[in-house]
C-alpha cells in the first residue's frame, strides 16, 4: 500500500536542491535503488497569491485572468513533487535530469481564491535509448475533485537502471512561422524568480558552464507556457496540453515559432530559424 | 401582426466638403524637430485657411496618432486650442492603429449623419522623427514604487531594485506585440503565401510614384496641401524612379524565407512624418458656408484577422470586410469608379487582389460561390498612394478620403449625368485590423 507523506506546506525548490545535490553526488558515486518508492506526498490548503499570479501573466504573456494559468498551477505544484525526488530512496539523481516532456491535463479552471491540495507520486522508471526516465505525476484538487493533472518526464542521462528502448525519432521540418520569441539573457532569471525553480543551467552563463552548457538555457516549462499562453483564450477552459522537449534554448536566443489551429484544436512548435533544428513542440487540445 | 416597433428613419447624408495636408516628410528629415502637435495645428489651420474657418465653431475635432507621447492625452484637443479655430471647439483622440484617420472619418460623419453634428474635422498625424522613448518596464515599476515609498527604507527597497540595463530607453517598434514579428516580415509571409513576384511588386510602386507625380504636375494637390517647413511636394516622391532603378533594390524583408525574398525598400512605404485633416458637414452646413460637397460617405466595415494563430495575413483584413461591406450595399467591384487600396507594402495591395481573384479563397474564405472578384487596375490608387507619398500612419486615412473625394466629384461634373460615381477605401493595420469605407460623388 502506497505511504502518505503530508507535508505541511509546499517546500521551497532552493532548499530541495541544496539536498538533491548532495544526494545526487552521492549516487553518481554508488549505485542507489532501482525502484520507484511507494509513495506519495501531499500538501493541503494551498494558495496562490495575486502578486505572484500577476508577475507570472506578465512575464508569461497570459492575460490577468483571476483563473490560474496551466503553467502557474504546474508552478504551485511541482515543488512538492521535488520534494520526493530529493527522498534517500528515490533512483535517480536530481541534479542532472533532462525536463523530457510534459503533458498537462486541466479539467476544469484553477481559481485565484480556490484552495489547493496538491498530490505528487513518481511512475513508470523506465529506459531511454541514453539513460533512465520517470514520470513525476502531480494532482491538484479543488474540494475533493481533480481539477488538474500533470505529468512531468524526466532523464537521467548516463544511468541505466531498466533496458534500453528503441525509439522512432520524427524529422522535425521547419513550417511556415507564426512568429518569434526574442529571448533575453535574463529569461532564465526573471522564469526563475517566478518559479521558485533556480537550477544554476537556468541563471548566468558561467554557472550553466560548470554544468557542461555553452551558455544558460531557458526552462522548459518556460518555452511550453509561452506558447500555451500564445494559443490564448481558444484553448477553452478544459484542454490537454502536451509539449515535448527537443532541444534547449541558450539564452539569449531566438525562438522562431508556429502556434496554429489545427481543425479544433492547436498545434505549436518552437525552432532555430538558422539551422532547422526544433526547440520543442507540442499540442493544446480541447476536452470538451 | 405586430408592427415592427423601431420606425425606419430616413439618415440624412454626410458630406466631404475638403481637406488639407501638410507634405509627407521622410524621417529624420525636414520635421525632425516638429511633434504631432507642431503637425496637426499645421494641417488644421491650412484647412482653417483654406475654407475660411477662422474664428469658427466646428460641430467636433476627432484626430490621433499612432505614436503617441502620454503627454499627448488629449492631442487633438490641444491642436484646435493652439489653431485659428473657435477655442470653443470640442475634440477628441482615436487611435486605431493606421485606420486612425479613416476611423476619424467614418465615425464623425456617422455624427453628422444622425444629426449630431452640422460640421466636423477629421485629421490624423504622426511623427516617426519625434517618436515617444519610453523607460523600462523594471525602471517605471521601480520608480512607481518608490513614489509611493513612505519610510527610508522603502526608498531605499525601490531604488535597489533598479539594474543597469534598466536604464536602457525603450524605442518604439513596428513589431507585433503578440507574434514579435514586424509589420514587414509579417507582410513577407503573405507575400510568399501568394506567390507574388518582385517584378509585380515594383510595377505597383512606379504606378504611384507616376501617378502621384503627375497628379502634383498637374495642380491636383494645388488646394489639398499646404507647404510646411519648407517642403512642397512629398519627400518620398520619386518621379524618376523606374523598374531599373526599383529591381536592383536588395530585399529587406522575408530572407528567412525558403522562398525568394521580394519585397525591397522600393516597394515598401517608408517611415515617415506628416498630419493631414479633412472637412466634414452636412448640406445644410455647406450651404451656409458656400462650400461645395464633393463627395458623401455611405457606408463602412470595419475587419480583423487572427494572424497570431496564422490564419490569415495580418494585413489581409481588408480583403473579408470589403466583401461584407459591398454586399451590404447591394454593390460589386465594378459598381465602383475608384478602388484606394492603403500601400503599406506593394504586395499588400497585391495579395488583397490575389484573394479576391482566388477561387478557393472565395469559397472557403469567404463563403461565396466562387471568387469575390478582379479589380481593374486603372481604377486603383489614380493619384498615386504611400509606396509615393509616405505613409505617416494616422495621416494615411485623411490623405486618401482628401485625394478621392475631390477626385469623384471632378469625375461627376465631368460626366455631367446622374450614375452614381462610387470609390473604395480599403486600409489595413496593425493588429490584424482593416477599415474599409464607400464614398460616392456629390
Amino acid at each position: 500500500m502506497t505511504a502518505t507523506v503530508v507535508l505541511p506546506e509546499v517546500p521551497a525548490l532552493g532548499g530541495l536542491f541544496t539536498r538533491g545535490a548532495g544526494l545526487s553526488l552521492a549516487r553518481r558515486v554508488r549505485s542507489g535503488p532501482s525502484v520507484l518508492p511507494d509513495v506519495e506526498y501531499l500538501v493541503r490548503g494551498v494558495q496562490a497569491s495575486s502578486e505572484h499570479l500577476t508577475e507570472y501573466q506578465h512575464l508569461l504573456g497570459e492575460s490577468a485572468s483571476d483563473a490560474l494559468p496551466a503553467g502557474f498551477v504546474h508552478v504551485l505544484a511541482f515543488p512538492v513533487a521535488t520534494a520526493l525526488m530529493v527522498r534517500n530512496d528515490f533512483p535517480l539523481p536530481l541534479v542532472g535530469l533532462v525536463h523530457l516532456a510534459n503533458r498537462v491535463t486541466q479539467l476544469r479552471p484553477v481559481l485565484l481564491t480556490d484552495v489547493l491540495d496538491v498530490r505528487a507520486t513518481a511512475t513508470d522508471l523506465r529506459g531511454h535509448r541514453s539513460g533512465t526516465q520517470v514520470d513525476l505525476v502531480t494532482e491538484v484538487s479543488v474540494d475533493g475533485s481533480v481539477a488538474w493533472r500533470g505529468v512531468s518526464t524526466y532523464l537521467a542521462r548516463g544511468l541505466f537502471l531498466a533496458g534500453p528502448v528503441e525509439e522512432s525519432s520524427d524529422t522535425f521540418v521547419p513550417p511556415t512561422p507564426t512568429g518569434r520569441w526574442k529571448l533575453d539573457g535574463d529569461v532564465g532569471r526573471r522564469y526563475a524568480a517566478v518559479s521558485g525553480d533556480r537550477n544554476p543551467i537556468h541563471l548566468s552563463a558561467l554557472s550553466a558552464k560548470l554544468l557542461g552548457f555553452p551558455r544558460a538555457i531557458a526552462h522548459g516549462m518556460y518555452t511550453a507556457s509561452r506558447a500555451l499562453a500564445d494559443v490564448g483564450a481558444g484553448r477553452g477552459d478544459a484542454f490537454a496540453w502536451s509539449v515535448e522537449f527537443v532541444k534547449p534554448v541558450l539564452l539569449p536566443g531566438t525562438v522562431t515559432v508556429r502556434i496554429a489551429r489545427s481543425s479544433e484544436d492547436f498545434t505549436f512548435a518552437g525552432w532555430d530559424a538558422r539551422s532547422g533544428k526544433p526547440h520543442l513542440t507540442g499540442s493544446v487540445t480541447s476536452l470538451r | 401582426m405586430a408592427r415592427p416597433t423601431t420606425p425606419t428613419t430616413e439618415v440624412r447624408r454626410a458630406y466631404v466638403l475638403g481637406g488639407n495636408r501638410i507634405p509627407f516628410a521622410r524621417a529624420g528629415g525636414p520635421y525632425v524637430r516638429a511633434s504631432n502637435q507642431d503637425m496637426l495645428t499645421a494641417a488644421i489651420d491650412g484647412l482653417v485657411a483654406r475654407y475660411g474657418l477662422q474664428g469658427e465653431r466646428i460641430g467636433e475635432v476627432a484626430a490621433g496618432a499612432v505614436l503617441k507621447h502620454s503627454k499627448d492625452f488629449n492631442l487633438t484637443r490641444e491642436a484646435v486650442l493652439g489653431s485659428a479655430l473657435s477655442a470653443e471647439t470640442p475634440a477628441y483622440d482615436v487611435q486605431q492603429a493606421c485606420a486612425t484617420g479613416l476611423e476619424t472619418v467614418v465615425s464623425l460623419s456617422n455624427k453628422i449623419r444622425l444629426g449630431q453634428l452640422e460640421s466636423a474635422i477629421a485629421g490624423g498625424v504622426d511623427s516617426t522623427s519625434d517618436a515617444p522613448i519610453a523607460v523600462s518596464n523594471r525602471l517605471r515599476r521601480a520608480l512607481l514604487d518608490l513614489s509611493r515609498a513612505k519610510t527610508v527604507g522603502q526608498k531605499f527597497a525601490a531604488v535597489a531594485k533598479i539594474r543597469p540595463k534598466d536604464l536602457a530607453p525603450v524605442a518604439p517598434n513596428t513589431g507585433e506585440p503578440r507574434t514579435h514579428l514586424s509589420m514587414g516580415e509579417h507582410q513577407a509571409l503573405t507575400t510568399a503565401q501568394w506567390e507574388i513576384t518582385q517584378a509585380a511588386q515594383d510595377e505597383v510602386a512606379l504606378a504611384s510614384h507616376q501617378r502621384l507625380a503627375a497628379a502634383y504636375d498637374s495642380g491636383f494637390f494645388d488646394d489639398l496641401v499646404t507647404p510646411f517647413r519648407g517642403l512642397t511636394r512629398d519627400a518620398n516622391l520619386r518621379a524618376d524612379s523606374s523598374l531599373e532603378k526599383l529591381a536592383k533594390l536588395k530585399p529587406a524583408f522575408g530572407l528567412g524565407l525558403d522562398t525568394p525574398a521580394t519585397m525591397t525598400a522600393g516597394n515598401s512605404t517608408p517611415l515617415s512624418d506628416g498630419a493631414s485633416t479633412v472637412l466634414l458637414g452636412s448640406a445644410e452646413w455647406a450651404a451656409a458656408h458656400d462650400l461645395v460637397p464633393l463627395a458623401s460617405v455611405i457606408d463602412a466595415e470595419a475587419g480583423a484577422v487572427d494572424f497570431v494563430h496564422g490564419d490569415d495575413g495580418l494585413l489581409m483584413a481588408p480583403a473579408f470586410a470589403v466583401p461584407r461591406l459591398l454586399a451590404r450595399n447591394g454593390l460589386t467591384l465594378d459598381d465602383l469608379d475608384y478602388i484606394e487600396i492603403h500601400e503599406a507594402f506593394a504586395a499588400t495591395v497585391l495579395t488583397t487582389l490575389a484573394a479576391w481573384e482566388s477561387e478557393e479563397f472565395g469559397r472557403t474564405r469567404l463563403g461565396l460561390d466562387g471568387a469575390f472578384g478582379t479589380v481593374d487596375r486603372a481604377k486603383l490608387n489614380v493619384h498615386g498612394s504611400s509606396l509615393a507619398a509616405g505613409h505617416p500612419f494616422a495621416a494615411t486615412g485623411g490623405r486618401i478620403i482628401a485625394t478621392i473625394s475631390k477626385e469623384l466629384h471632378r469625375r461627376k461634373v465631368e460626366s455631367g449625368s446622374d450614375r452614381p460615381v462610387r470609390a473604395l477605401v480599403s486600409v489595413c493595420a496593425a493588429g490584424g485590423l482593416g477599415l474599409t469605407a464607400i464614398l460616392e460623388a456629390a
